[in-house]
């Protein structure tokens, strides 16, 4: 009992739940005198 | 141009279009990108920026002189230009309310071929695309 508990616990601490991140997502520029 | 960028801390890709002029600058997932640096690099190149457009997830807060500010981390903000939508979202400052946001950073003042880059830039908020 006390193993599977232990299981559970391991397992949770490694379950990483998705964050999505404040951040710079896309940049888009204009150029001119591009050759 | 492309190596250019391509060296650039924090970018992963670079599309450029010959045709069109419009260059593409996909961030790292995890890196940190500065727009300033982009526009020095493009500066270095011999090309010139005409427009410098950005979307970005952040939140709205008050910088240290009382302007609003959109930070994109706890490292980058940029003061955002006073229009409609940055009036609309001043009342977010502070709040846990993470936006996504496209906005203009960077245009080319009319009249210059060749202008000095700016020290800062500020974000021209043009569109909101998502507020979680």
């Amino acid at each position: 009992m006390k193993k599977a508990a232990l299981i559970l616990v391991l397992l949770g601490s490694i379950i990483v739940v998705p964050v999505a991140k404040a951040q710079i997502k896309h940049i888009e520029m204009r150029v001119e005198g591009m050759t | 141009m492309k190596q250019h960028l391509g060296r650039q801390s924090g970018v992963q890709k670079v599309d450029v279009n010959l045709l069109d002029g419009k260059v593409d600058v996909t961030p790292k997932e995890d890196g940190h990108i500065d727009p300033i640096q982009l526009l020095k690099a493009t500066y270095d190149s011999g090309v010139s920026t005409a427009e410098l457009d950005v979307t970005a997830r952040g939140k709205i807060m008050k910088d240290s002189s009382g302007s609003i500010a959109f930070q994109v981390e706890p490292n980058q903000s940029f003061t955002l230009e006073a229009n409609e939508l940055s009036k609309q979202l001043e009342p977010l400052a502070g709040t846990a309310t993470t936006l996504t946001v496209r906005g203009q950073l960077y245009k080319k003042p009319a009249g210059k071929k060749k202008p000095e880059l700016p020290r800062e830039l500020k974000l021209l908020l043009l569109e909101v695309q998502k507020k979680e």
